[in-house]
């Protein structure tokens, strides 16, 4: 929603006028409306100011805009609660007490911006092979989009390009604050080992099959504006991941003493990139290490970059142990644990330690 | 191990659950706990009638629960019915934009006056402003002014923001539904980076921050497999003179869960009465008696009404293999209502729900209901 600015409301466009007195008449003026040219009484009448000036946003049967009333030099005002939205038509019908014919002026809210700025900018994973039982999508835009068009815009599309049913869930969009960030999921009923959907769909992704991920450029941003152009990303199914990410397998690279070169942490296999971002943090003898985080390679890789050169010494990356995979394995916890064969062996640690050593 | 149960334990360790500061604003009891003056509420999601007519407001952007104090503790003198057309269109003419920026978030019915109301955005996106708005048996809509009511807020997150509007953080818990049980608000999360998920149990009138008990949910119902899954929605259920919470999964297990042994440190054996089959999401529930018999209605995204037969719910055998058919559990009837968007309960008669029209997505997954949206009153089937 644009929201509405003082300088756009002296612009407002006069649209119609049912009628209009001599000596009455209806302004908007500072983001009010106002009866101009008509004394009102020092109290306000029994059924309200709104029985004498009332404004309506909406047509049929409906009430009247919400907002408070007030004499101010002389003229009754009525101050909208709410600011002005595009595309809403304003009629301030103004009843003069005594007889006479209404005086009714409509005014337009600001016009609505609708040149295509957004675009997707990315997609997460990254990779263009998937596990079996991927759980998240993330889908980074490069502006506030609107909610509620997922549904109708994500599109995954078998090798023929036929749009394929049940493969994320529906009802459900997860955004950022800033809707620039939209997380999706894979339907778990499918994924979930030993659930009915899982034994009658299968997966919804397979293994050696090829998929299209499609974003309609229809979908319209914060503005009600459409996007710059659609989206297609390309991908194939790869085997499932059913086991918890192990630090241990991971390759720490430490940087030389004296330099700012990034410490690198290598992983066997791609972890969850918004996670990468917060859940690793590096902490020598003089505390925690600040630096710039990449992450690169298909989510195999991260790298630290220190705001001030490595000091030797004995360091340590800690790891939470929330961290999970494409598959939402967490460090943790698997995604979903065999019972009779792992029986639950959870790590009930917040972090995990990984030492390494700056010379 | 039980396969069938879900064990609910009190997080002392894992991700989400273990940083959580509940940061209280207000203190006392009931009403009186609430201190007059603008609610601090950034979104309006979930919600949830307490004592004396408090509305609990889950506030998903804001990361909080808000307890407004609706003043309205007056009973119906008679019957209550409500049908409103268009309600989504006279919540636009009052909020002043275009019925089509109207999303409606969340349906509850005040149990003392029986009005309905209704969270709702005003706008689409991040700008999105947050409505409350209140339905009454004349078919009259009003929204609440939250610039100045009696509330109090308790933070879900880890901090208090130096700045409440500073949107900087891309990592959110959405929260999903909330209840009022036992002096508590009960509230289910969903994160949108992690799976890990929380049921937090927030003692009202809102006090220190130790009492609000965050408790993690582990699946062990998919045969031998053992799951975490967040709860979409959830309702207090008594089976035997016992209190459960009944809760609605993703994907869709309905599981029961003994409210005495939601406490810290327990572990709770719940067990899944139904599992509803995939592709769906379970919006809402309203457990009823008629004719000497008990159900469950239940709003789906994709199943439509379903109307569970829950006479004798304790004995049910807990669903203990796979099925190939969609659904397990509890019989059940799809009703003919469609494009149920919310419901809930008016009286032990009646339900009221909101419809629309299917969005515009394909068939399997049409999205959002579209206006106009109508709240009908439906006879409890």
């Amino acid at each position: 929603m644009r929201k509405f600015h003082l300088a756009a409301i002296a612009v407002l466009l006069v649209t119609g006028m049912t009628a209009i007195a001599e000596s009455f008449s209806v302004q908007l003026e500072g983001g009010a409306f106002k009866v101009a040219g008509w004394q009102p009484p020092r109290t306000e009448p029994s059924k309200g100011w709104s029985s004498v000036f009332a404004v309506y946003a909406g047509s049929g049967d409906v009430p009247p805009l919400l907002g408070s009333y007030a004499v101010e030099g002389g003229s009754l005002v009525f101050h909208p609660r709410y600011p002005f939205a595009a595309g809403v038509h304003y009629r301030a019908v103004f009843h003069p007490p005594g007889g006479g014919a209404p005086i009714g002026k409509t005014f337009d809210g600001p016009a609505r911006d609708v040149t295509p700025a957004a675009r997707v900018e990315r997609i997460y994973p990254s990779g263009d092979v998937l596990p079996s039982n991927q759980l998240r999508l993330y889908i980074y835009f490069s502006a506030p989009m609107s909610r509620g068009e997922a549904a109708a815009r994500i599109h995954i599309l078998d090798d023929k390009g036929k749009p394929l049913p049940g493969v994320l869930l529906p009802g459900e969009e997860l955004w950022d604050p800033n809707f620039r960030r939209l997380t999706m999921t894979f339907d778990p009923g499918r994924i979930k080992r030993g659930l009915t959907s899982n034994e009658a769909m299968g997966p919804p992704i397979t293994e050696g099959k090829h998929y299209t991920l499609v974003i309609d450029r229809d979908w319209k941003d914060a503005r009600g504006a459409q996007m710059v152009e659609a989206f297609r990303k390309s991908f194939r199914g790869g085997p499932a991941q059913r086991t918890s990410p192990d630090p241990k397998q991971w390759k720490v690279t430490a940087p030389k003493a004296g330099t700012s070169e990034a410490l690198t942490v290598n992983f066997p296999a791609p972890m969850n990139y918004p996670l990468l971002q917060r859940m690793l943090q590096v902490s020598g003898a003089r505390g925690t290490v600040s630096g710039a985080v990449n992450i690169d390679k298909d989510e195999t890789e991260w790298r630290l970059t220190p705001q001030e050169p490595w000091k030797p010494g004995d360091y340590k990356l800690a790891v939470d142990t929330g961290l999970e995979d494409l598959a939402g394995n967490s460090i943790g916890q698997p995604f979903d644990i065999d019972v009779f064969d792992h029986v639950t062996e959870h790590i009930t640690s917040k972090t995990i330690s990984l030492p390494f050593t700056v010379r | 191990m039980n396969r069938r149960t879900m064990l609910i334990r009190v997080a002392a360790g894992l991700s989400v659950a273990a940083a959580l500061v509940f940061t209280v604003t207000a203190a006392g009891t009931g009403t009186a706990s609430l201190v007059s003056g603008k609610a601090q509420l950034m979104s309006a999601g979930p919600l949830a009638f307490g004592p004396d007519g408090v509305l609990f407001v889950g506030d998903s952007i804001g990361g909080a629960v808000v307890a407004l104090d609706t003043n309205d503790h007056t009973a119906p003198k008679g019957a209550v019915k409500i049908d409103v057309d268009g309600v989504d269109a006279k919540i636009a003419a009052l909020a002043g934009v275009t019925p089509d920026q109207i999303v409606i978030n969340d349906l509850k019915v005040n149990p003392i006056s029986r009005n309905v109301y209704l969270s709702a955005s005003r706008g689409k996106g991040p700008d999105a402003m947050p409505l409350i708005a209140r339905v009454d048996s004349k078919g009259d809509v009003s929204l609440l002014s939250l610039d100045k009511i009696p509330n109090a807020s308790v933070s879900l997150t880890d901090a208090p923001a130096a700045n409440p509007t500073a949107r900087q953080n891309p990592r959110m818990m959405t929260i999903t539904d909330m209840s009022y049980v036992n002096g508590n608000v009960m509230v289910a999360g969903l994160s949108n980076e992690e799976w890990s998920s929380a049921l937090r149990s927030i003692p009202f009138p809102f006090k220190t921050a130790e009492q609000g008990a965050t408790l993690q949910i582990w699946h062990a119902s998919h045969g031998r497999y053992e799951t975490q899954s967040p709860v979409r929605t959830f309702v207090p259920y008594t089976i035997s003179g016992q209190q459960y919470i009944l809760a609605a999964y993703t994907c869709t297990p309905l599981v029961k869960i003994p409210v005495s042994d939601l406490k810290p440190g327990a572990k709770v054996k719940g067990v899944t009465i139904a599992d509803l089959g995939s592709g769906n999401q379970p919006l809402g529930m309203v457990p009823y008696k008629k004719d000497g018999h008990e159900y469950i209605l239940v709003a789906n995204t994709s199943l439509g009404l379903l109307k569970l037969k829950a006479d004798n719910l304790e004995t049910y055998k807990p669903i203990d293999s796979p099925t190939v058919t969609n659904v397990a559990g509890v019989p059940y009837d799809t009703l003919s209502n469609k494009n149920v968007q919310q419901l809930a309960k008016l009286d032990d008669a009646n339900a009221v729900i909101l419809t629309g029209k299917p969005g515009s997505g394909p068939a399997f997954n049409p999205g959002p209901a579209v206006g106009p949206l109508n709240i009908s009153t439906i006879a409890l089937p």
